[in-house]
């Protein structure tokens, strides 16, 4: 069980992260969201030990990280895929850390024919692209076929195959009863490819919950169209709904059900030619989640590690 | 899956790390030909000028010293690749795809110095008793004085110029693991090796006398010399100081290396 334990973490007067306290539950894709520079690349490095918490703490079935005896049999995780010397071949790469953790060095071409790139094994990862490095970093996440697998933004540099394949394997690692962790700030992204989503914001917590219970807790708008708007906005606005005028005839309604709305129109006489309530989207809910959240001064981004 | 892992693990996987990049061949190389061809150099031109040189130089050519003086040299060689060791790590990235797989990181360090210390030791004997052997062959054929390692001083004399490069390959290694980037600790290691010792040498003499024994490069002169050179410690004291400084180094920069976030 990965348990993140009111983690904060503070770089000089930055706060990175503020008080994260969450479990991710082995089994299910946890989709780890959030705007750039909401803290979720500095949770990932406290997750493996890179960088040490200001207070609170990260937990692998209860031990921290640098208490692990052999970590990467435990954790597999592709932080950084560019973090290589780029004059060591892909395969000595691999070596080295199969050696550093006791993994038997057979497993070295496994993973490399897995993710495919075996055929460029002896090359020096200087000359590979990033999706090619996003690869040979999943290799080595996997190298010590660990139970718990962090991902952080995975997809990014891979092409439309590449980004299929991954959300495939993402889930089929679930399925093996893995816990598989990926972040990202794409929301369009994780709807597809996580069954639970932690959302974050400047460093806190925000929400959780699956894709659908996301979605299904925000409140949509209702778009509604009639010859005589002017007046329908002024009745609806009675009703405390909040009323946006579209076109000529036609109004988004945010605060009010398409049931109330009809029935107020037949009240007030109004004769309506469209009533339609618009489903909130994953984006709508995270762009509503994360408005106050993001951070566009440089003060508060990620620093580069 | 296997067994844990212990420090032999870490050790062989930093050993792999080593050998398998194209500037580690290089810089050995680099070093090897450094120590052996001014040894050569050295001791043809002493050769080639004998019969010009006084009775009073020629009662004060040492044949060890003359033959080892590469070492000075290829202290800069040695010194890059032990700082390098850390500091190319830094520049790629890499250092973090490492502490992901070796967290401890006291253990890690230790594992580098364990390599330096095996590799550069092996290398750097081979390399001063090839250049030694490489003098005394040159003096021998010009008829010169020559040095042979059935005299137990002149042996010691070689060993130590070995130990000498061994020690510096671990404070340049000590010092990239303070400061991080390469450039800098170049610098730092230049520094403390070339232009400290020019500023001791503008201090009065009287201060000259205290300070100018405790340089690296002095004791060092002591270390792979036979005879007791001035102005310096033996080379008995000489080695203990500079393994004294190395220990801090190395020990100071594996605390920051604890402390600091990756």
């Amino acid at each position: 069980m990965l348990k993140i334990d009111h983690l904060t973490k503070h770089y000089g007067e930055t706060i990175a992260v503020n008080d994260l306290d969450f479990e991710v539950q082995p089994g299910v894709v946890t989709g780890f969201l959030g705007p750039n520079g909401s803290g979720k690349s500095t949770t990932m490095r406290v997750m493996i030990g890179l960088d040490r918490p200001t207070n609170g703490r990260v937990t692998i079935d209860g031990k921290t990280y640098d208490q692990l005896k052999a970590p990467l049999r435990e954790v597999g995780a592709l932080l950084d895929a560019k973090a290589l010397d780029p004059k060591r071949s892909a395969r000595n790469h691999l070596r080295a850390l199969a050696l550093s953790n006791r993994i038997p060095l057979k497993r070295v071409d496994e993973v490399l024919e897995f993710v495919g790139v075996a055929s460029v094994a002896n090359k020096k990862v200087g000359g590979f692209s990033l999706g090619m490095s996003q690869r040979l970093g999943i290799a080595g996440a996997l190298l010590g076929d660990p139970g718990i697998l962090l991902f952080d933004e995975p997809v990014n540099g891979l092409d439309p195959e590449g980004i299929r394949w991954i959300r495939d394997f993402f889930r089929s690692l679930a399925k093996e009863g893995r816990t598989v962790f990926v972040s990202s700030h794409l929301m369009s992204e994780m709807a597809v490819s996580a069954d639970q989503i932690i959302v974050i914001g400047r460093g806190k917590f925000i929400t959780s919950g699956s894709v659908a219970d996301l979605t299904a807790n925000a409140t949509g708008t209702v778009f509604v169209r009639s010859t005589d708007a002017s007046r329908l906005a002024e009745v609806l606005r009675g009703d405390h709904g909040d009323v946006e005028a579209v076109n000529d005839n036609g109004l988004n309604v945010a605060g009010l059900t398409s049931d109330q709305i009809g029935e107020a129109a037949f009240a007030a006489g109004i004769v309506l030619h469209e009533l339609t309530p618009q489903r909130a989207s994953l984006e709508d809910v995270f762009m509503d989640l994360t408005a106050d959240a993001v951070e566009y001064g440089h003060k508060n981004m990620e620093p580069t590690p | 899956m296997s067994a844990t892992p212990t420090f032999i693990d870490t050790a062989r996987s930093e050993w792999l790390k080593f050998r398998t990049v194209r500037a580690s061949l290089i810089g050995v190389l680099t070093f090897a030909l450094l120590t052996i061809g001014i040894a050569l150099l050295v001791s043809l031109a002493i050769k080639s000028q004998w019969s010009q040189r006084s009775a009073l130089d020629r009662l004060a050519f040492d044949p060890v010293t003359t033959s080892l003086f590469g070492s000075f040299f290829a202290q800069f060689a040695v010194g890059v690749m032990g700082a390098r060791f850390i500091t190319s790590e830094y520049a790629s990235g890499s250092i973090r795809t490492t502490l992901a797989a070796v967290p401890r990181r006291v253990h890690l360090v230790m594992s580098k110095v364990i390599v330096l210390l095996v590799t550069f030791f092996i290398l750097s004997e081979i390399v001063v008793f090839a250049a030694f052997s490489i003098g005394q062959a040159i003096y021998r054929s010009g008829a010169l004085p020559s040095a042979s390692l059935s005299n137990s001083t002149d042996l010691r004399a070689v060993i130590f110029a070995g130990v000498y490069l061994t020690l510096l390959t671990l404070i340049g290694f000590g010092i990239g693991l303070i400061l991080r980037t390469t450039s800098i600790t170049i610098s730092v290691y230049v520094t403390l090796l070339l232009i400290v010792p020019i500023i001791v040498n503008i201090l009065p003499s009287s201060w000259q006398d205290h300070f100018t024994k405790y340089l690296p490069s002095k004791m060092g002169e002591s270390m792979l010399s036979p005879q007791l050179t001035q102005q310096s410690f033996s080379w008995g004291t000489s080695t203990v100081i500079l393994t004294i400084y190395t220990i801090v180094i190395v020990g100071v920069g594996t605390f920051l290396f604890t402390r600091r976030d990756a």
